[in-house]
C-alpha cells in the first residue's frame, strides 16, 4: 500500500513526506513567514519614513480596515457566506470595551478578549437561524441584523449613550490603549492586521479551513464527505466575529468617540469589509489586506481633493471603480495576479 | 435480515401528490454488488437520497448494520461508512484534485499532512496522481467522475453508493472504470449502484433490482433480470415482444 515509495530517496525515511512540488501545498510555517514578512516589509519603511500625522492616520486606518476585511473574509470568502451584518460584531467590540473602560476603568487590553468571545456567542445565536438561508437571502437577513443593532444602540442610551454616543477622554498610557504618537496607533493596527492574516494562514491549512471551502463550493458534496455543514459555518462565523470584535475595540480606542452612525453605517462598516475583500480578492489570504491598501488611501485622497470641488464626486468615482473591478476582475486583484502566475508557470512548465 | 450491511424496509417517499418511492424493501449484504436499474423517473435517485439521508422517508425504515438510521444526517452516515457520488458530478471546482480528495480524507485523518498523504494514495489508486495539482474545474468529464469516486473513497467507506458514475464516458473509459470498481470490490468494498448502461450492469453486478414508478418490480441476477418480460415491458413498453 506504500505508494509513496517511488518518491523516496536513499537516506530519506521510508515514509518520506510529500513535497510541496508534488502536492502544491506549502508548509504552513513558510506561508506564515511569507505573508507576515511581506506585510512588515511594506509597513516598516512607511512608518519610519513618514512623519506626517495625516498619512500616519491613513496607514493606521488602512491596516485596521485590512484586518477587518480579512476577518470578514473567513466567513464571507473562505466559506462563501456573504454576511453584511459584521457591523454588529464590530459594534460589540467597540461598545463593550469603551463602556467598561469609562465606568470601571478596565484596560481595553483585558476586556477585548471577553468582548470578542461575547461577539462570537452573539454570532452563533444570530447565525443559527440565518444559515438556513442561502445566497442573497442570507445577505439580506444579516443586513437586517445590522439595522436592528443600530436601533438597539440608539435606544439603550444608559449603556451606549444613545445618539449622543460615548466620548473617551484623552488619557495617554499603554494600559488605556491611548497613545500620544500617531505611529503608535499605526503599529497597533499593523499588529491587529498581522494577527488576522496569521490566523487566516493557519486556518487555510487546517481541517476547518478546508471544510469552509468545501461548504462554499458545494454543500451536498461536503455532507457526503462527512462534513457537518451547519457546525462548520457556525465555527467560521464565530471566529470571524471574534476577530471583527477585536477590530471594533481598537477602532473605539483610536477614535475615542463612538456612536451608532459611526459603528453601523453600512457603506463604512458592514458592506465595506465585503467590498475591500471583493476588490482585493475574495477568498484569498492576502486579498482583503490588498484591497484595503488600494482603496483606503485612494478614498482619502479623493475625499481631500474632490469633496470641495463637487460634493459626492469622490463617492461616484469610487463607485465606478468598484463596478469596473466587479466586471473585469471577478476574483479581485489577488485572483487576477494568481491567474497570471498560473499561466506563467504553465508556460514555463510546457517549455521544458 | 440482520446480516445485511444496508437495508430498507417498506420505505416510501411522498412528494405532494407523487409517490416517488412506494414501499420498497431491499437489503445489501457485505461485499455484495447490487445494481438498481429502471426507466427515468422510476425513483432510483430518490431511493438513493433516502439511503444517504439527503431525504427523510415518509414511511418505513433505513438500517445500517441492523441499526435504524432514519433520523441520521448525511454527514453522520458518511462517518458511519457510507460513501456516495452524485449523478451530476459535484467537484469543488476552485480546489485542486488533491484538495478535493483531502476534503474526504480529513474525516478520518484530521491532521493536514496525514490527510494529504491519504489523498495522494487514493489519487494514485484511481489513476489521477498525474493531475493532483490541477484545478478540479479544469479536469475532463471522465477525470471528474474518477475524482468523485476518489473523494468518496478517501472517507474510507464500507459501502459505496454510486449514482450513474459511468454516464457520459466512452467505451474505453467505461472499461477502465469497471476495472477500478472491480479492484475496489476485491479489496472488500460493498457497492450499490444506479446504472443505465446494461453492459456495465451485466459485467459488474451480482444482483440487480428493477424499479418502475416507485415500485420494486423485479430482483435477480443480471441474466435473469435482463430477459424478464416484466422488465422488458417497463423499459420498452407494452406490445414489444
Amino acid at each position: 500500500m506504500n505508494k509513496t515509495e517511488q518518491f523516496s530517496r536513499p537516506g530519506a525515511p521510508p515514509q518520506a513526506a510529500l513535497t510541496a512540488a508534488q502536492t502544491g501545498i506549502e508548509s504552513g510555517r513558510r506561508a506564515l513567514l511569507q505573508y507576515l514578512g511581506a506585510m512588515a516589509l511594506v509597513f516598516l519603511p512607511c512608518v519610519l519614513l513618514i512623519d506626517d500625522a495625516h498619512w500616519l492616520n491613513i496607514i493606521a486606518v488602512t491596516y485596521l480596515m485590512g484586518g477587518l476585511a480579512a476577518a470578514w473574509n473567513i466567513i464571507g470568502g473562505f466559506a462563501g457566506q456573504f454576511s453584511l451584518g459584521h457591523g454588529v460584531f464590530f459594534g460589540i467590540g467597540a461598545y463593550v470595551c469603551a463602556k467598561l473602560y469609562l465606568v470601571f476603568g478596565f484596560s481595553p487590553w483585558a476586556t477585548m478578549v471577553p468582548a470578542a468571545l461575547f461577539a462570537a456567542l452573539v454570532a452563533v445565536l444570530i447565525s443559527w437561524p440565518t444559515f438556513r438561508l442561502r445566497g442573497p437571502f442570507f445577505a439580506i437577513a444579516t443586513l437586517a441584523f445590522n439595522e436592528v443593532a443600530f436601533v438597539i444602540a440608539n435606544h439603550f442610551d444608559s449603556i451606549t449613550g444613545g445618539p449622543r454616543g460615548l466620548q473617551i477622554p484623552f488619557k495617554a498610557g499603554f494600559s488605556n490603549m491611548i497613545f500620544r504618537e500617531r505611529w503608535q496607533y499605526a503599529l497597533l493596527m499593523f499588529g491587529f492586521a498581522a494577527l488576522v492574516i496569521g490566523v487566516s494562514v493557519v486556518l487555510r491549512r487546517s481541517r476547518l479551513g478546508y471544510y469552509l471551502l468545501a461548504v462554499r463550493e458545494d454543500e451536498d458534496s461536503a455532507r457526503a464527505s462527512g462534513i457537518n455543514v451547519l457546525a462548520v459555518k457556525l465555527k467560521g462565523m464565530a471566529l470571524s466575529a471574534a476577530l471583527t470584535s477585536l477590530g471594533g475595540t481598537l477602532f473605539a480606542m483610536y477614535l475615542r468617540y463612538i456612536d451608532p452612525p459611526t459603528l453601523f453605517t453600512l457603506q463604512d462598516v458592514g458592506v465595506k469589509f465585503a467590498l475591500l475583500s471583493l476588490i482585493g480578492g475574495i477568498g484569498t489570504i492576502g486579498g482583503p489586506m490588498l484591497g484595503a491598501a488600494l482603496i483606503i488611501p485612494f478614498e482619502n485622497f479623493l475625499r481631500a481633493e474632490l469633496a470641495n470641488a463637487l460634493p459626492g464626486l469622490n463617492l461616484a468615482i469610487l463607485g465606478l471603480l468598484m463596478v469596473l473591478a466587479a466586471l473585469f476582475m471577478k476574483r479581485g486583484v489577488a485572483g487576477a495576479w494568481a491567474d497570471l502566475m498560473r499561466r506563467f508557470s504553465r508556460n514555463a512548465g510546457s517549455g521544458r | 435480515m440482520s446480516s445485511a450491511l444496508l437495508s430498507v424496509r417498506e420505505v416510501s417517499k411522498q412528494f405532494l401528490g407523487l409517490l416517488a418511492v412506494d414501499s420498497i424493501s431491499l437489503s445489501v449484504r457485505p461485499r455484495e454488488i447490487v445494481s438498481i436499474i429502471g426507466p427515468n423517473g422510476a425513483g432510483k435517485t430518490t431511493l438513493f437520497n433516502l439511503l444517504t439521508g439527503q431525504l427523510a422517508p415518509s414511511a418505513g425504515e433505513v438500517r445500517l448494520r441492523g441499526e435504524q438510521i432514519n433520523a441520521l444526517a448525511p454527514h453522520a452516515r458518511a462517518q458511519l461508512g457510507m460513501g456516495r457520488t452524485f449523478q451530476i458530478a459535484k467537484p469543488l471546482i476552485a480546489l485542486t484534485a488533491l484538495e478535493n480528495v483531502m476534503i474526504g480524507a480529513f474525516m478520518r485523518h484530521p491532521a493536514l499532512s496525514l490527510a494529504r498523504d491519504k489523498a495522494m494514495a487514493v489519487l494514485e489508486k484511481v489513476g489521477l496522481a498525474g493531475v493532483a495539482r490541477r484545478r478540479a474545474g479544469d479536469l475532463t468529464l471522465s477525470e471528474r467522475r474518477r475524482l468523485e469516486v476518489a473523494r468518496a473513497l478517501a472517507t474510507e467507506p464500507e459501502i459505496m453508493l454510486l449514482d450513474e458514475v459511468m454516464a457520459g464516458l466512452n467505451q474505453s473509459e467505461v472499461g477502465q472504470a469497471i476495472e477500478l470498481l472491480q479492484g475496489l470490490h476485491a479489496e472488500g468494498l460493498t457497492f450499490l449502484i444506479i446504472e443505465h448502461n446494461l453492459k456495465v450492469v451485466r459485467a459488474f453486478s451480482e444482483r440487480v433490482v428493477v424499479l418502475d414508478r416507485g415500485r420494486l418490480i423485479a430482483e435477480g441476477t443480471a441474466d435473469q433480470i435482463l430477459s424478464s418480460p416484466a422488465v422488458i415491458k417497463a423499459y420498452l413498453g407494452e406490445g414489444h415482444q
